[in-house]
């Protein structure tokens, strides 16, 4: 296994982390922020793959922009999920 | 939710480099990875950023919903023209009718791999030029809408 | 009982597709006629080194115009959406 390889296996494993955790955290501010992380680690990814575009337009909007709208719109409402 | 000082304070450094690094990436579109859409976007971040770390009334001095409006259409606008400007020369609509003519971003290009130079393309720096202003006004226009409005809803 | 039968045909599904994906060669698509065209001429053609956009500003570029005009009603609709109220007008759907 050449170390590019392991690289990718590592990306992929976080990414899987933390698509786990964005949906099992009840903090939703934890979850946008952990959102975050999903979207740079999958930037990465784009980024390894060879496609820089992508990784360019994955980093500015899913890392950055959707991260601010969360946070505006956990701001205008509430920060915990309720409990059922 | 007001954020601290430290937030407020970074925010403030990193706008302007941002706005700088998301500008490079539209104007070297068609030389390096990247373009109107990606260094638009970019340039939004930079804007969200100041967005998120302040409330609505402290950033209206430096981002104006009325510039940002102004930008997007004109964005629009140049694209839609600089795609007209071909039925004039005898190409078809968005015709590549100013690469390698020797006017505005006209340099003959040098064929293979090469380090570039940034005043070839014809018409695509121009139409990266207004895809960038047209993304990043209109970004930052739905980002203050939606601040204003979570404003006007706590009162 | 339902939820054993639905697992088993969805296992069944992916798993054909899995089984029929495998034999796919990866990086190597089978028409390369567009690819290698563009590849060849887009320099020469529209002075751009870039040839990513190249395809996306020239080639494309009216695929890009109408996804500039998708992002301009996009904010026409959040504008809409979020428009302050005139003195005693009600939304609609209350």
């Amino acid at each position: 296994m050449t170390p590019f390889l392991l690289l990718q296996a590592l990306v992929l494993l976080g990414l899987i982390v933390t698509a786990v955790l964005i949906i099992s955290f009840k903090d939703l501010l934890a979850a946008a922020i952990a959102f975050a992380a999903f979207s740079l680690l999958l930037s990465l990814e784009f980024y390894l793959l060879q496609a820089p575009d992508v990784a360019i337009a994955e980093a500015g909007i899913g890392a950055g922009l959707t991260t601010a709208i969360f946070i505006i719109a956990i701001r205008g409402t509430q920060r915990h999920e309720e409990k059922n | 939710m007001k954020m601290t000082k430290i937030v407020r304070t970074t925010a403030d450094l990193f706008f302007p480099f941002c706005l700088v690094f998301g500008l490079y990436v539209v104007v070297h579109g068609h030389l390096t990875p990247g373009g109107g859409f990606q260094g638009g976007a970019v340039m939004a971040t930079g804007t969200a950023l100041l967005l998120v770390a302040r409330a609505y009334d402290d950033v209206t001095g430096r981002i104006r919903k009325g510039a940002m409006k102004a930008c997007e259409a004109t964005g629009l606008m140049l694209f839609l023209l600089a795609g007209l400007g071909g039925l004039f020369h005898g190409r078809a609509f968005l015709g590549n009718w100013l690469a390698q003519a020797g006017g505005l971003f006209g340099n003959r290009v040098e064929l293979g791999a090469n380090a570039g130079d940034l005043y070839t393309g014809g018409l695509i720096p121009l139409l990266n030029f207004g895809v960038g202003i047209e993304v990043l006004g209109g970004l930052t226009v739905i980002l203050l809408y939606m601040l204003s409005g979570i404003k006007e809803e706590k009162k | 009982m339902r939820n054993v039968l639905f697992s088993a045909i969805l296992l069944l599904f992916f798993g054909g597709l899995t089984y029929l994906a495998v034999d796919l060669p990866f990086g190597a698509p089978r028409a390369t006629d567009m690819d290698d065209y563009f590849i060849r001429n887009a320099q020469a053609q529209t002075g751009a080194n870039n040839v990513v956009t190249a395809i996306v500003f020239d080639f494309r570029g009216f695929d890009t115009l109408g996804e500039a005009t998708v992002l301009f009603t996009a904010v026409l609709g959040v504008g809409m959406m979020f428009r302050k109220l005139k003195e005693g007008e009600e939304y609609e759907n209350d």
